[in-house]
């Protein structure tokens, strides 16, 4: 693939619904399982992962010129990690009140497939402007997608959504298990994928 | 051959890198991280005691700290003492003590600590007391603190940091014991259970369940797997610091009852049931040693 050829407000909802992390990349599954059982986990997940994302995109495209090709993965990784390390010291020094919120999600971010994709198949190829825009929508489309799950998992699990009770009963105390978050994820691709269809018709698939 | 050492030298340059960033931003934020933290516990014990923004703790609060270190002889590996930390009253004045004991409480020395009252809270500076007064060769390894919180001349409360094992890793905990050794309060520091299952530990009407438990039934406590009584709960989740006199008498046909296990979370509650057993009751012997010992050395504790 060569430079995109796409503009920025394209880029910027593609990564939001055509090539949706969770739902159409189908990448990054791990923690849309295990950390999906509350709207709130989704949400600062999301705002923690387009943060690294942005950085470490807008990096690698900066200085994918010097990046020796067999060197490449390495590399993303070295910038991944290190724009974790930063923001969790940076969140822990000044913002604590945050921190103790998403001290625990900024560190998983590390081995996020997500990120090392976008690095590999865009940033690497692309300007600094395109990369930011491409990485802002995948982030946004991952806390989308991660919220969507989690809606559905604490609504039916503990019968609240961002901790706040809604229902007085636990519907089905098992969404808020992991095993739960399969179910939850083929259910809610099944559904992406149906109303997609249903504007687009099957002939736009990609 | 030129291949190769083009990716060194790539490798090499990206490493310094990343470490030379990591590096930088780790000296600038790292002090007021650790303030950061240090400001989170100060809150934390005072939250336990009731006091907060609306409740001002009063002028004459004061913290005292007991640390207490294993110690190590080389020579005599499977014996370990333990070493107080005491602050103790000479001449009318705060000083350190350090206080060498056995495990079963019996007395062996006490020495001079050179060791300033304010700079007791780095770990630093108290373990390079401890190696200027003990003998060479003796090794100690910081055990716990006990922070002794004090209303003028009246004991408050005892603040007891801890931690044990839970269902995934560590649970870090303070517990709040008033002098007779009945449960004060308890605070959930860290932990790393599943949200929405052993996460529930850190909500009000689980760890309040604890509160106003007599030391007699502490050693004894056990989790039921029943449901929460509803009128139980409501009391629970309106519970914040110590109790008022209305709360205490809902909440006193519950006194003697064990802890309700969490939904689908029985190991953690089991865990920190356990946990907090285990804290009180080593606490409340380990004290009630030192208190002997400091009384047969004519010691007068500031405590």
């Amino acid at each position: 693939m060569a430079a995109t050829t796409k503009t920025n407000s394209e880029l910027f909802f593609n990564g939001i619904l055509n090539e949706n992390p969770i739902f159409r990349l189908a990448l990054s599954m791990c923690p849309a399982v295990g950390l999906t059982t509350t709207m709130m986990n989704g949400l600062l997940l999301g705002i923690a992962v387009t943060f690294v994302q942005v950085f470490s995109s807008c990096t690698i495209a900066l200085i994918k010129d010097y990046i020796h090709p067999r060197i490449r993965i390495p590399t993303y990784t070295f910038t991944i990690a290190t724009w974790v390390t930063v923001i969790d010291m940076i969140l822990a020094a000044y913002v604590p009140a945050a921190y103790k919120e998403m001290g625990i999600f900024v560190k998983l971010i590390v081995a996020f497939a997500i990120i090392t994709m976008r690095l590999e198949i865009f940033a690497c190829k692309n300007n600094v402007v395109k990369s930011f825009w491409d990485a802002l929508g995948m982030g946004l489309g991952f806390m989308f997608g991660m919220m969507s799950i989690g809606f559905v998992r604490e609504l039916l699990g503990m019968g609240s959504l961002f901790g706040y009770k809604i229902l007085d009963f636990r519907p089905l105390l098992f969404f808020v298990l992991p095993a739960a978050g399969f179910f939850c994820i083929g259910l809610m691709m099944a559904i992406f994928n149906y109303v997609e269809f249903k504007f687009k018709g099957k002939g736009n698939k990609q | 051959m030129k291949n190769i050492i083009r990716i060194t030298i790539g490798l090499i340059i990206t490493c310094v890198m990343a470490g030379l960033v990591m590096g930088g931003v780790f000296t600038l934020t790292h002090d007021k991280k650790q303030e950061n933290e240090h400001l989170r516990f100060q809150e934390t014990m005072l939250g336990l005691l009731g006091f907060g923004k609306e409740n001002p703790a009063p002028q004459d609060l004061k913290f005292l700290s007991i640390y207490r270190y294993t110690l190590e002889d080389p020579k005599a590996p499977e014996k370990k003492d333990l070493g107080y930390i005491v602050p103790v009253l000479n001449e009318g004045k705060e000083v350190f003590k350090l206080l060498i004991m056995s495990q079963e409480g019996e007395f062996k020395k006490a020495l001079d600590l050179n060791l300033a009252i304010d700079k007791a809270m780095e770990e630093q500076e108290r373990k390079s007391a401890l190696e200027r007064a003990l003998e060479k060769g003796i090794r100690p390894s910081f055990g716990d603190t006990i922070i002794l919180a004090k209303k003028g001349n009246e004991r408050l409360a005892f603040l007891l940091p801890g931690r044990f094992p839970g269902f995934k890793t560590v649970i870090k905990v303070m517990l709040a014991l008033s002098p007779d050794y009945t449960v004060k309060g308890l605070e959930i520091m860290e932990h790393e259970e599943d949200p929405g299952l052993g996460g529930e530990i850190t909500q009000d009407y689980f760890k309040n369940q604890f509160v106003g438990k007599p030391f007699s039934k502490l050693a004894e406590l056990k989790v039921v797997k029943e449901p929460l009584p509803e009128d139980y709960r409501k009391v629970l989740e309106a519970t914040r610091g110590p109790l008022s006199p209305e709360q205490e008498k809902a909440l006193a046909p519950y006194k003697d009852r064990d802890i309700y296990a969490l939904t689908g979370a029985t190991i953690s509650s089991k865990a920190v049931a356990e946990g907090v057993k285990n804290i009180t009751m080593k606490f409340a012997y380990r004290f009630q040693n030192l208190e002997k010992v400091l009384a047969s050395q004519g010691l007068i504790p500031a405590f």
